[in-house]
């Protein structure tokens, strides 16, 4: 097997967690697309290095995370001001429609369910759909996350909680203490 | 009503962690190895230093030492100069073969000095102020435009 046919079948088998790191961070299709080219043109790069290394999905994933963070920066910089100034209405920005009934969770398939809840996901702004993913997805610690987006630890918490928040309603999730209280 | 904060973590954590890959699209498969195609094709040059041949590394490296050499010892020239006729004079004796662009740089330089005495300094920061504020007005209207035109409806 040649160089270029091993790559190729590293790339099938780690092509789907590429993408799917970079689009719940970037919430674009076509940016997400980018991003996997690049990390696979560094992979290509370090291919000797990571060729049977049974650390190579981590290292994919780290690169993907960097440089999905790095892409969102590079716009966040520029745009974070007015980000703000219209993003006061974030939450209700895009409200999907969702069937009412009680019961949705039994209601719906689990593949329904994940599209479900992954378009909700990409839903949210960046600034809570980013570090909810790192938080739950990524599993970095709140100080973690906070270096990486270069924010405060405080408002890394808040976003999180805001987004989990977001989440709760649009999934309606049910948790032990609302049901006591209802 | 406070939803339980710890549970909502676990729900939302067992929620994402439930989510199967996507599905990536056909096609990034073949764009990167088209990609790695042609950067196999570009000549050494066009590639990154780090990429090019030991023989060309070493050569640039010392080229860019004697360039940066060369620019060190222009600046204490011009910085122990009283003006800058003198230091291109002594700079000739270093770099003579460039006596014809030194005595252009030294016309355009002499000329801008004059300009500067003539308007004066707060001609020239007011200048700088007005750029400033165009570029800021420049960016806030295309940051407006840019969020109108891409606003999720």
């Amino acid at each position: 097997m040649t160089n270029a046919e091993q790559f190729e079948t590293f790339m099938q088998n780690y092509q789907n967690m590429v993408f799917s790191t970079a689009m719940r961070l970037l919430a674009n299709p076509s940016e997400a697309e980018d991003v996997t080219q690049e990390v696979f043109l560094k992979a290509y790069g370090n291919f000797d290095r990571l060729l049977g290394n049974p650390s190579a999905g981590g290292w994919l994933k780290t690169v993907a995370t960097n440089l999905s963070l790095n892409h969102l920066s590079r716009y966040r910089s520029r745009w974070s001001f007015f980000s703000e100034l219209f993003g006061a209405g974030d939450e209700a920005a895009g409200e999907p429609e969702f069937p009412a009934e009680d019961n949705v969770e039994e209601a719906l398939m689990k593949t329904e369910r994940c599209t479900m809840v992954e378009r909700v996901l990409q839903e949210l702004p960046p600034a809570q759909r980013v570090p909810l993913v790192l938080y739950h997805l990524e599993d970095l610690g709140y100080e973690e996350i906070a270096a990486k987006l270069g924010v405060s630890l405080g408002k890394v918490k808040t976003d999180i909680s805001r987004g989990r928040e977001v989440l709760r309603r649009k999934l309606r999730l049910k948790l032990n203490a609302e049901e006591n209280l209802i | 009503m406070i939803p339980n904060h710890d549970k909502l973590e676990q729900e939302i954590s067992r929620e994402l962690k439930a989510l199967p890959e996507l599905t990536a699209p056909a096609a990034v498969a073949g764009r990167v190895m088209a990609a790695i195609a042609r950067r196999a094709q570009v000549p050494w040059y066009r590639r990154s230093w780090v990429a090019w041949p030991v023989a060309a590394q070493g050569t640039a490296l010392a080229a860019m030492l004697v360039l940066f050499g060369g620019l060190c010892l222009a600046g204490w020239e011009f910085s122990h100069a009283e003006t800058t006729t003198q230091a291109l004079h002594r700079a000739g004796h270093w770099f003579s073969g460039f006596n014809t662009i030194g005595s252009l740089f030294n016309i355009f330089a002499d000329a801008a000095l004059v300009v500067v005495k003539k308007l004066g300094t707060t001609f020239m920061v007011a200048c700088l102020a007005v750029a400033a504020l165009g570029y800021a007005i420049f960016l806030g209207l295309g940051t407006v435009y840019f969020r109108l035109a891409f606003a999720k409806h």
